[in-house]
Formats: structure tokens, sequence, C-alpha cells
């Protein structure tokens, strides 16, 4: 606070000296003119754009100092933090230049400071909440605010009345009433600097948000027409002036919404045609909201709502049309300027209440504003919650009527509208100003303070700040689709029903008029998650896949940035298949070259890539086992390490691994499949990304042999009767055997090195042999299946015979190792792959519950397809193992921690 | 069936099953006769697969207005948990078109490509993909949350509530059933 409090000193100074240089200027005219200054001080040209600028700077350096202490900003609001640093910077101007210097201007604060915050909140606001409760903000804000105005007012007259107000408040009853009106507004600033710390639930906030942006229409109205019947004075004022009073509610507010509209027209409308010029897209945006602004400002409409209004309508259109990064700026400029104006706000008003010669006290108006405002507040609150609760199939219970009755801070706004204020004609000014002064304070900081932990105290219910997915976008759409139809049978139409017509509505004619033809085309919320979606795996991907890229050639540089990876924690499967998911966005067409060189492409990135996981996930393990340094030993240990973890698993979960290792495939298998389908535009990206996917899969199955396997399917084999299932997983983890061998041979490890051509014939069971093996599904839908199930059967028999029980698996496997791997670099390895194959064709069909899978990925391909369809069935069945080791890692994971 | 007042009892005894008022019934009968075209039933002129029932009667078309009904405020929680977990069920059975228990790909697919339908410019392709990444991330969500024995083939009724857990379905998804007369006025 100090820090930011030193340029401050200097300001006063510095004003002070700038005050005298122009006096000593006209006093040497007759002087020569001076020679060629070397250096010279032009303070007073520049003073005010810099004091601007260095108003500024305190508050972004304060703002740094109070986010230095998480602990500070987490118990107080930033709001409070900056008024008591108006305050002590006041004080200081006020200590050093002997008079208050600067203070919140009316005019620099409805002109510059607020539409930087109301444009930033009503193009952030949610629309779809706020329009779903527009009902409740609109009593809210309207009734609400116009019976604050008229009780506090009335009530402040009557005790003035009963002798409690000192009687040098020279004021009647209209002048109470106008300052009512100006007291009674819900700030938004406040609001908004509250709020957003406390996370209550949506509904609360856009309530309580909404009303305070909305009722500036009542609060400008009812300030200008008590303002004007004050000046008119009361006898004056007649039946038409009322009248007129409550048309102009109409007018300010309708024309305010108006303005606002016309101008997100005409901003959407722009927007549609920059294509060329990109860089200005964002100007746009800033430029045309604050013209808004002031057109409303200009004929006394509400600009508040204008620019609320104006930001609401445009964003859709705008954000559809501009390009991504003029979005990113459009973002930050508009967060950037409101939080800054935000910050001055409140320092400002800090700094004003100091200034002693504007404000007298008076205890009784004081105490009994602040008594009032708690008061008439929760009062209408109530009365108005319960008439709403009558036709709100949501009710708002109690507990929300009371944080919406605390909720309603005073700010900026009112102390602005109270010095506004003409003294001559409201001879109590300064008893308002004070009691303005007060009231804020006292709701920022008090109230501020107090709130949080008040909620928590109710235990009101809290927002969940949660991604969202797919499957609720999908859900709630579908929803919304019910709950139309469903009142349209029920006969009623209400809401859903109108806001399908206007859906319909803005898709047929306005989203054609004001988008982008481009844009248009893919314009569907529904869309936009699924794009957001793959914006942010493709980000984590680069994240992580460019690792995966880089460091194919060396293994060890990459550990460290992929630890992260190895921890194979939820999300990061989800992010990981869904990117894999992505891939299919583009163009669906099966080329059968194209696709075979992408998975050569892909197979030898496999290969690259599936050793380093194993060093990932034993640096991850050696902070706490091992050291780094011996590589063999580390080998040994990983390989230790994962086998203990592996029976550790094993106990707790002996049926579960069973269920996963088998049965997720077959869905995720017929999801890859649709993914190869589309994948065949290749691009650069996407067999790396595939990588990306297998790599976290791949932590164990490196250091898995097939011995583990082995011993793990017996495993499956003893508990579950379905040998089925275990015949289907089997085959795929012969697969990676393949795959391990595939992947040590490219990488140097210490380990076994297997002759390259692995690979290849690896690549070319399933390359060349496409028909074949088609017609290998095709049989063994009905023949085959068992013999196969008898082969990895006795495979596993064989295994399993070596296995005593479960805790002992442990070291057969260990022992037995190294034979088999040997086994697999030689000619054996061809040859097991094509008969292990098979099963992996069959399972689909053969499991009966797991063939409904099968059949719903190909029932809906035509039937001449089919051979393809199965082709990438079997393809990915080959990187299935990925997926399915991924489930594999949260086991162990899960059996780690356990 | 009908809900006029001679027949209270009848009235009565849907009351109780469904939870709506005599009012709310008697609109619903209203509403339903002209639907119905003053036949005890509606029926389902168009052919659609197989499971689908070929006519309702008005305690069958009152059963399902009743899922759309708004929670009552005094239902304690548990109650709320009922209620959503049957407004869910409702849902799910929407989209579970065999009715097998299990939303399958196909089944999903067929509904995001009908909720896209009215895009002209989505193609069904990306509709598709949609349904598939979808259907990838219920699977991540509920098999690898979910103690792993989950089977995951489609989506089972107990992974749609996971799906649907950040989504308070039980504020959401009701109509307004009016009590006045005003219902005649959207005829």
């Amino acid at each position: 606070m100090l820090r930011a409090a030193l340029p401050l000193l200097w300001l006063p100074l510095a004003g002070a000296g700038a005050t005298e240089e122009p006096t000593q200027e006209p006093g040497s005219p007759g002087e020569p003119p001076p020679g060629l200054a070397l250096f010279r001080w032009q303070w007073h040209e520049v003073e005010a754009p810099y004091l601007v600028a260095l108003w500024i700077l305190v508050a972004s350096l304060a703002k740094i100092v109070f986010h230095l202490s998480r602990k500070v900003t987490s118990l107080v609001p930033e709001s409070c933090l900056l008024i008591l640093l108006g305050l002590v910077l006041g004080g200081i101007v006020l200590a050093v230049a002997k008079k208050a210097e600067y203070q919140l201007e009316p005019g620099t604060f409805f002109l510059f400071l607020l539409p930087p915050i109301v444009l930033d909140s009503g193009y952030f606001m949610p629309s779809r909440l706020f329009f779903d409760n527009l009902g409740a903000i609109l009593t809210y804000a309207v009734v609400g605010t116009l019976w604050n105005a008229f009780t506090t007012g009335a009530a402040l007259w009557g005790l003035q009345q009963a002798g409690l107000v000192a009687p040098r408040v020279q004021a009647g009853l209209l002048d109470f009433l106008l300052f009512g009106s100006l007291i009674s507004a819900v700030d938004p600033v406040a609001v908004l600097a509250v709020f957003e710390e406390v996370h209550v639930n949506e509904t609360l906030f856009i309530i309580v948000f909404g009303e305070s942006l909305l009722n500036d229409a009542v609060t400008v109205v009812l300030y200008k027409v008590c303002n004007s019947f004050v000046e008119m004075g009361s006898a004056n004022v007649q039946a038409t002036d009322y009248l007129k009073g409550v048309a102009s509610l109409f007018v300010v507010s309708l024309g305010g919404a108006a303005v606002g509209l016309v101008f997100a027209f005409l901003l959407a409308l722009t927007t549609r045609f920059t294509k060329r010029v990109r860089i200005i897209e964002p100007l746009l945006v800033f430029l045309l909201a604050y013209a808004a602004y002031l057109t409303a400002e200009m004929a006394s409409l509400s600009a508040i709502l204008a620019v609320t209004m104006c930001g609401l309508g445009c964003k859709k259109y705008v954000e559809a049309n501009i390009s991504h990064k003029s979005r990113t700026a459009v973002k930050y400029t508009m967060k950037t300027l409101a939080s800054c104006a935000e910050t001055i706000i409140f320092m400002l008003l800090g700094i004003s209440a100091v200034d002693s010669s504007k404000w007298a006290w008076d205890s009784g108006l004081v105490l009994g504003t602040l008594f009032f405002i708690l008061f008439f507040r929760a009062l209408g609150v109530v009365l108005q919650t319960w008439v709403l609760n009558q036709f709100r199939l949501v009710p708002l219970d109690k507990i929300d009527q009371v944080v919406m009755s605390y909720g309603g801070l005073r700010g900026a706004v009112a102390f602005a509208l109270v010095i506004l204020l003409d003294r001559t004609k409201i001879p109590a000014k300064d008893y308002f100003v004070a009691t303005t002064i007060v009231v804020v304070f006292f709701t920022v900081i008090v109230q501020g303070l107090t709130i949080k932990p008040l909620v928590k105290w109710l235990k009101v219910k809290r927002s969940e700040h949660h991604k969202p997915t797919l499957n609720q976008e999908l859900h709630e759409h579908t929803f919304d689709h019910i709950l139309a139809a469903v009142e349209d049978v029920v006969g009623h139409h209400g809401y859903h029903y109108w806001r399908d017509r206007w859906e319909q509505f803005d898709k047929k004619y306005l989203s054609q008029l004001l988008m982008r033809r481009s844009a248009y085309r893919i314009r569907d919320q529904i869309w936009d998650v699924y794009y957001r979606l793959n914006i942010r795996d493709a980000i984590s991907f680069v994240d992580q896949g460019g690792h995966v890229l880089s460091s194919t050639g060396l293994t060890l540089p990459s550990m460290p940035s992929r630890n992260s990876v190895a921890e194979t924690s939820v999300t990061n499967l989800l992010r990981e298949s869904g990117s894999g998911a992505c891939l299919d966005l583009q163009v669906i067409d099966t080329v059968r070259s194209g696709r075979d060189r992408e998975d050569a492409v892909m197979h030898h990135l496999l290969c690259g890539g599936l050793y380093k996981p194993r060093y990932r996930y034993k640096a991850s393990c050696s902070r706490h086992f091992i050291s780094e340094d011996a590589q063999e030993r580390q080998d040994k240990e990983v390989f230790q390490q994962n086998m203990k973890r592996r029976l550790e698993s094993f106990k707790p979960t002996k049926h579960n691994i069973c269920f996963t290792k088998s049965k997720p495939r077959p869905r995720k298998a017929g999801r890859k499949k649709k993914d190869g389908m589309a994948n065949t535009e290749a691009t650069n990206g996407k067999p790396p990304r595939d990588l990306g996917f297998q790599d976290t899969a791949a932590v164990i199955l490196t250091v898995e042999s097939e011995e583990e396997e082995d011993s793990d399917s017996s495993e499956t084999e003893k508990e579950d009767d379905e040998g089925i299932i275990f015949v289907a997983r089997a085959t795929s983890e012969v697969l990676q055997e393949g795959k391990v061998s595939g992947s040590l041979e490219v990488c140097p490890s210490p380990r076994i090195i297997p002759p390259s051509p692995t690979c290849a014939e690896k690549e070319l069971p399933w390359k060349s042999g496409q028909g074949d093996l088609a017609v290998y599904v095709s049989s063994e839908t009905t023949k085959i299946v068992p013999v196969d199930m008898q082969t990895g059967w006795n495979q596993s028999i064989s295994s399993l015979e070596s296995l005593a029980s479960p805790p002992c698996t442990q070291a057969p496997p260990m022992t037995r190792l190294p034979p088999r791997s040997l086994v697999t670099e030689e000619p054996q390895a061809p040859l097991n792959l094509p008969s292990d194959l098979r099963p992996s064709f069959a399972f689909p069909t053969s499991l009966a519950k797991a063939g409904r899978s099968h059949s719903e990925s190909s029932a809906d391909i035509p039937q001449q397809q089919e051979l393809q369809p199965l082709m990438g069935h079997e393809d990915h069945t080959h990187l299935s193992p990925g997926t399915a080791n991924s489930h594999w890692c949260i086991q162990f994971n899960r059996g780690g921690r356990l | 069936m009908g809900a006029t007042h001679s027949a209270s009892e009848e009235v009565r005894e849907l009351e109780g099953k469904t939870g709506f008022s005599s009012d709310q019934i008697e609109q619903l009968h209203r509403r339903f006769k002209h639907l119905s075209g003053d036949q005890p039933t509606i029926r389902n002129l168009r052919k659609g697969p197989s499971g689908l029932a070929d006519e309702i009667n008005f305690e069958d078309f009152l059963t399902i207005m009743s899922y759309f009904r708004p929670i009552d405020t005094t239902m304690d929680e548990e109650r709320v948990q009922l209620c959503r977990k049957e407004k869910l069920r409702f849902l799910f059975h929407m989209y579970d078109s065999d009715s097998d228990g299990r939303i399958t790909l196909e089944e999903y697919r067929n509904v995001v490509e009908e909720l896209l339908s009215g895009n002209p410019h989505i193609e069904k392709e990306s509709a598709r993909s949609i349904a598939d990444g979808a259907m990838m991330e219920a699977a991540s969500v509920c098999v690898g949350r979910m103690e792993p024995d989950q089977v995951y083939e489609g989506i089972t009724f107990d992974d749609f509530l996971k799906i649907w857990q950040g989504i308070d379905i039980e504020t959401k998804m009701h109509v307004r059933f009016l009590n006045m007369e005003t219902i005649a006025l959207c005829h």
C-alpha cells in the first residue's frame, strides 16, 4: 500500500509546481526570447493525461499489492481494500496539499468510468440465464427500486417530522424523495465487485446483478423527475407532471433498450464485413458500444440499459463474425478496461470521502437512512418474492431472499448522483452527501465483508464451475426441444414455446442477415461446444504431444515436462480420448492408400513414442523410490514397481479389472473406428495426436511384458466365467506385445532390441490382407469364435498353470519374462499376430453384450462398406490397447494409492 | 375417461396418480380432446420404430405430462432426489429408443442428428462425430470415475445420471400447467 502511495505523494507536489509555472510565464514578456533550452519542464502540457495515467498505474499497483496475499483477498473483497486505500491516499493528499485535490467527478464517472463496466457485464452476461429470469429481474429492478425510493424517502421525511433529524437539515418531502431515489438503487459496480467473489448460485447472482443493471432506468427517471420537481418547487407541480413522470419511465427505459438494440444490430452488421480488416474488429465493438452509451446519454435515456442491451444483443453475432484473435482481444480489453474502471471508481470513492468541506454530518439522518435502506430493501424483497413465487415454478426460498436483501449494495452511482445535486436548490445537499458516503461505505465495506461468511453460514447453494461438456450441452438442447414440445402439447404457449419461436426466427432471418455466411454455416451451440472442446484438446495436445514429437529422437529430455501425463488422471484421459474424437471432425472418406500411409506414419510414431512413457513413469516413481542415474537399475525397478502396483490393484479389484479391460474396449474400438474413417484427411497433427493418446496409455504398456498380460488374463479367467471376454482382451494384449517390440526397435533402450522387420510384418498382415480379415470377421461371427477362444484359452491356461495363486503371480512372470519377450522378437511374432487377430475381430459379435457395440457401430453403415468399417475396427483394435490400457493406468494408480 | 364433474371419482383417482389438481386435469382433458378430435385415444400417426405405443389414452397422456410437473417446494431432499430421478428416467427413455436400458451410440447419433437437423449446413457426418465425441466423453466420465466394473457399451441410466449431475433438472424440467381458462386462448 505504501508503495502504491508513493507516486501519489509526488502528484500534488508536481501539481502545485505546475500551477506556479504559468504565473511566471506571462510575467516575462519583455525579456528577450530565450535561447534554445537544453531542458525544458513542460508539466502543464501533459498534466491531465499524465495524471490519469498515474492514477491508473496507482490503482493497478494497488491491485497487484493486494493480490500478493491470497489470504487477504480471500477474506476482504477488493472493493473494500480499494476504498480503504482511497481513504488513505485521500488523507495523504489532504495532509500534503491542505485541500482535497481529487475526487470522483460525476462527469468522468458517467462518461468514462461507468461504460466499460456496464459493457463488460452486458457483453459477458449469460444471456440464457438472464432471459430465463427476466421476469424476476424486471420486477426487482422496477418495482423494487420504486418501492425503495418512495418508502425510504417518505420514511426519512417522517423521521424529520418526528424531530429525529436535526432541524438544520432543511429538506421537504420532495427533497427526501429525491434523496431516496438516488440512494435506493442497487449499484451494478458494487454488486459485481462483491458477488463475483462470493460465487453464489447462478440464479441468485443473475437476479441481483440483473436488477442492479436494469434499475438504472428507474433510478435515472426518478432522479430526474424528483430533481425537476424540486427545482420547480412542489407548489408548481401539476397532475400532468406526475403523468409525464410515469410516462418518462417507459420512454427512458424502453428508449434506452431500443438504442442499445439498434447499436447492437449495427455492430453485428458491421462486423460481418470486416473479413479483410480483422484488425479493427475489437475496436468496432468498443466504439459502437460506446456510441450506444453516448447516444442514450445524449437523449437522456438510460445509458446503462443501452449498453447492457447492446452487449447482450450483439454478442452472439459478433462472436461468430470476428476472428478468434479478435475475440480474445475483445475479451481481454473489455475485462481490462472494466477492472481498471472499477478499481479507479472505488479508489476515488475513498479519496472523495476525505473531503470534509463537501459534507455535513447529521447522525439522525445517517442512522435513519442506513436503517431504512436495509429495512425496506429486506421488506421489499420479501414482498416481491412472495408475489413472484406465486408465478415462479422454482420459487426463491428464504435463504435466497436473505442474500438478495443483504446484497443490495449501493455504490458509486449514488455518490455521483448526489454530487450532481444543485446546492442552491437543495439546501440539504451536504447532509445528503455525507449520508450517501456513509451508506456506500457501509454497504460496500461492512456488507461486502460479511456477505461471504453469511453465504457460507446460510449454506447458500454455490455455483459449481464446471467446464461445459458435450454431453450436457447435447442434453440441454434436447431438453429445450422437449420442453417446447410439451408446452405445445399441453396447449399453453409459455416461455419455452416463445423461446423456441425466437430461435427459429433468429435462425431463419437474423442470423442470416447478421452473420457471415461462413460463420452462419457452422453456427450452432452444440457445434460450438464441440469446437471449443476440440480447441482445448488441441491446445492441451500441443502442450503435451508437442513434447512427444520433439523428443522422439531423444528420450530423456522430455521426462520432466511429461510427468504430468504419467498421472493419467481422468481429465487427462478425457482430454486425450477427446482429442481422438476430434480428429474425425473434418471429412469422412475412406481412401485406402491414404489410410495406409497414415497408419504407417502412426505406427512409426508409436514405435518412436512408446518407449518414453516408461521413462516418464519412472521419473514419477523415482521421486519416491529410486535414484535416476542408473538406467539399467531403473528399468528393473520400474518393472518391479509396476508388478507391485499391479498386484496391489488386483487385490481390491479382481473382477473389475476383467471388466474394464475387456468391455470398454468394444465401445472405444467402435469409436475409434469412426475416427479412423474420418481421419483420411491426414493432417500432420493427427498421427501425433493419436500418439499422445497412446502415450498416456503407454505408461504401463512398455513395462508390461506379455507375461504379465498372461498372468493377468489367467487371473481374469479364474475370476470370470466369460472366456470370450478374456479372449478379446488377450488378443489385443498380444497386439500390444507386438507393438512393444516395435517400439523397442526404435528406441535405444537397454532392453532387448528386436529387429525392425517386426514392425513391417506387423503392418503387412492387416494392411495387405484386408480382404482376408474381413472374411474372417463375417465367418467368425458364427463359427470361428470358439476355436479362437480355445487357442486363447490354451495359451492362457499354459501361463495359468505356472501360477499357483493370484498373490504368487509376481514371481512367475518375473522369471519367465526374458524368454517370452525374446520369443516375440523372433519369427514367432508374425505367426502370433494373425492367429491372435482373429479373436479380436470376433469379440464384438460373439460377446453377448459387447456384440451390441459392434452392431451399433456397423449397423448404420451400408452393407457394402462393411468391410471397411471392420477394417477400421481391426485397425483400431490395434490402436485400442491404448484405450484399454488407459483404463489400466487408472487401475494401477488407484491400486497404488490403495 | 371424462374429467367432468360427474366423474369426479375418476378425476380423484387421476389426481392421486399424477399429482395434478382437478382443475388441471380438466384443462388437460380439454386439451386432450382437442388433440384427439374427441376420440378417447390419440393415435400415433407416424410410423415409428417398433416399441412405440400405437395410441395413448387420457391416463397415459396425464402420466406423461406429470413428468413435467414442477417439484413441490415442500418436498424434502429425498423426495426431490426421487423426483429428479423420475424425470431423468423419462428423459433417458426418450434417448433409449429400443428401451433396453442403454443409450447406444446409434441411438445417440439419431438424437444428435435430429437435434442438428434444423441447421442445414451441418452435415450428417459432423453430427455423427459430435455424437461420437459425446459418447467418448460419456465413456471417459463414467468409466473413468466409477468403480471399474462399469460395462461400457452405451450410456446406462446410472451413467445418464452422472452426466446430468451438473444440471439441476428438478428445477428446469417443468412446464406451467395453468389452472385457469386461459388455456383455451392458446388453441
